[in-house]
């Protein structure tokens, strides 16, 4: 035994204020109580003091025991009773206990059954220690964690961490509710859960992270949800430090913007509608500024002439030019009118309609002008392939394609058509390919399409042909596209787009 | 001594070319008239004349939609031509489009642009022009 262990133990025998030290500060109080008269009982200053109270100044001690909480109490009897009938000596027992400024003390109490010659108990000391400053921190801690945890379940935000490597270190229970294919999510690859088209924007981001880690970036991405479609999250990325100062984990959180990035996209498909119709309603008025006024010019000018002149025959011949020119002018507004009506109906419904059937009718139409012109009609077109159409548009595409290559012969060649299809992802592909007379491209390209343009000094060029049949092509959604070489020959194919 | 000896109406619709053609005469600034379907056969002319020190025209009146050869083209094409003297090109159109009068005056050789009708008022001041730009 220590030498000074031995001292200690003498000290406390015979100095009661070492004893008194000890107690008091190590302990929340000590009770000794009568086991055989259990009114008796007592506690020592320090545990009144504990509990709130003045031991000098309680009135009423039995009064002043209420401060324990009774069922605790009872508990406390429960376990001394149990200690007598099973020859135990010692028990634990939580005792709670009301301050006197109302606030609960959180006490442990160990207790000691003293029995005497005989064996039976008759004394019971109890030790008491105060955990209450423990127990709040953990009640608060508590609490915190019950309160970040509703935030981070809740129904509008995904939060989810990654570590350095992007796999899942943390998602919240809406992130897993809606993208969680696969309950092991945590330590999988963050970047296989996006779209691939959207992995260089993610992992631009994330680069970004690692050099500025103080501040968030945000990025849009899109990602595939549970029932199969694409919903497009706004995320706000943050580098996280561990103890070395160097990026860690990833916190990212992230909300719902596909309803906000769907009408962003419609307001930008109808704004891009607006420009082309607003081009198209300059061009037509540019049209109606040219063509009606070159018409309304020769009529002018030449009912002037008529006024001036004498000569009989010059007379006849102005008149003979004035017939023409209205006759024109009605011909001109004809045009127009076709046009308008073409850019008017863009919402006509389609139907599906064999393609080999429409270009036979077609072809049958023109049967005469082919006849008279020896055309070699060549046809690729399997009769099981349908396109989707506005009726009305495939006959008025097919009979200008197949009516101009017919017009626009080779006149040195024996003169061919040849029609054929194939698919091109959502598209099926008319081919119509001529050995006429070709157009150059080199210095046409932008007007092959365009309205009043005619490329050869053809009489009966109106110049609206193919500018009516890209309107029509279009509002399909289709695209109508031409390779063309003077003498060689064209080819126009036109896009049925079948996705829609 | 006329103000424009030779002039080119180069123009595609034939009645237009014909009035075009008969109002002119009627001034008696103008001299002699050629009258050209669309640029190319103008311009063909042109560069022939270029070489072989044919009469070059004084004034070319150049209306701008046509097939084959367009008023531009024919603009672009012409300005590349080394010809002894300099030409004056109006524009004579139905097209009263301001992207297309913005687009006439990018050109230092056009020196006037017309609307359609053309009457004796409208050749009097492509008269007087004329004589201002001593064409």
């Amino acid at each position: 035994m220590h030498y000074l262990s031995d001292e200690l133990s003498q000290l406390q025998k015979t100095q009661s204020s070492i004893s008194d030290f000890i107690q008091e500060s190590s302990l929340a109080g000590l009770w000794y109580w009568d086991l055989r008269n259990p009114e008796n009982r007592w506690a020592t200053p320090k545990f009144w003091r504990t509990v709130g109270y003045d031991p000098k100044s309680i009135a009423h001690e039995a009064t002043a025991w209420n401060a324990v909480n009774p069922e605790d109490l009872a508990a406390l009897k429960e376990q001394v009773a149990a200690c007598e009938a099973s020859y135990t000596e010692s028990f634990e027992q939580v005792v709670r206990c009301t301050h006197h400024k109302g606030s609960s003390a959180w006490l442990y109490c160990r207790g000691l059954l003293i029995r005497d010659e005989a064996g039976q108990p008759y004394r019971m000391l109890g030790v008491l220690t105060d955990f209450t400053q423990q127990r709040n921190e953990e009640v608060y801690a508590q609490e915190v964690a019950n309160h970040y945890g509703t935030i981070l379940s809740n129904q509008s935000v995904y939060i989810i961490k990654t570590d350095a490597q992007g796999n899942y270190t943390y998602v919240n229970d809406l992130f897993y509710e809606r993208f969680g294919h696969d309950s092991r999510i945590i330590g999988t690859s963050s970047l296989q859960s996006i779209i691939q088209e959207d992995w260089p924007k993610c992992l631009a981001v994330v680069e970004r992270c690692f050099v500025e880690p103080e501040l968030s970036h945000q990025v849009i991405l899109r990602k595939p949800y549970r029932d199969g479609t694409v919903k497009s999250n706004h995320w706000e990325f943050k580098g996280m430090l561990n103890g070395a100062g160097e990026v860690a984990e990833i916190l990212c959180v992230g909300y719902d913007v596909t309803l906000l990035v769907d009408n962003l996209e419609k307001s930008r498909q109808l704004l891009d509608l607006t420009k082309q119709q607003n081009t198209r309603l300059q061009n037509f008025a540019y049209i109606i500024s040219h063509n009606i006024r070159s018409h309304s010019a020769n009529l002018t000018s030449l009912v002037k002439l008529m006024q001036l002149t004498t000569d009989k025959a010059q007379s006849a011949m102005f008149l003979q030019m004035l017939k023409t020119s209205t006759d024109k002018l009605a011909e001109t507004i004809v045009n127009l009118n076709e046009i308008v009506t073409a850019n008017s109906n863009a919402n006509q419904p389609k139907e599906l309609r064999s393609l080999r059937h429409e270009v036979d009718k077609t072809l049958q139409a023109l049967n005469i002008l082919i006849h008279e012109s020896s055309i070699s009609i060549g046809i690729d077109i399997p009769a099981e392939v349908t396109v989707s159409v506005v009726p009305a548009y495939l006959d008025s595409i097919l009979l200008n394609l197949i009516s101009n290559a017919i017009k626009y012969r080779s006149t040195t060649a024996k003169p061919t058509i040849h029609l054929s299809c194939y698919r091109d992802a959502d598209f099926i592909v008319l081919v119509i390919k001529d050995n006429g007379l070709g157009i150059d491209l080199s210095r046409n390209r932008n007007k092959v399409f365009g309205m009043y343009k005619t490329f050869h000094n053809n009489a009966d060029a109106r110049g609206v042909g193919l500018f009516i049949t890209k309107n029509q092509i279009e509002a399909m959604n289709g695209k109508i596209e031409v390779e063309s070489e003077v003498g060689i020959g064209s080819t126009f194919k036109v896009y049925f787009n079948e996705s829609i | 001594m006329k103000v424009f000896d030779l002039a080119y109406i180069i123009e595609d619709d034939p009645i237009t070319s014909i009035i075009t053609e008969l109002i002119v005469k009627q001034n008696s600034a103008f001299g002699e008239v050629q009258t050209y379907m669309n640029g190319q056969e103008a311009f063909d002319k042109l560069s022939a004349a270029e070489l072989s020190e044919a009469k070059i025209p004084d004034l070319i009146l150049l209306d701008l939609n046509m097939p084959i050869m367009d008023g531009w083209e024919f603009l672009d094409a012409f300005s590349a031509l080394r010809l002894p003297k300099p030409v004056c090109v109006y524009v004579l159109t139905s097209s009263i489009h301001p992207d297309d009068i913005e687009r006439s005056k990018s050109y230092k050789e056009v020196k006037g642009y017309f609307t359609k009708p053309l009457d004796d008022e409208v050749v009097q001041q492509m008269v007087h022009l004329g004589q201002e730009n001593k064409c």
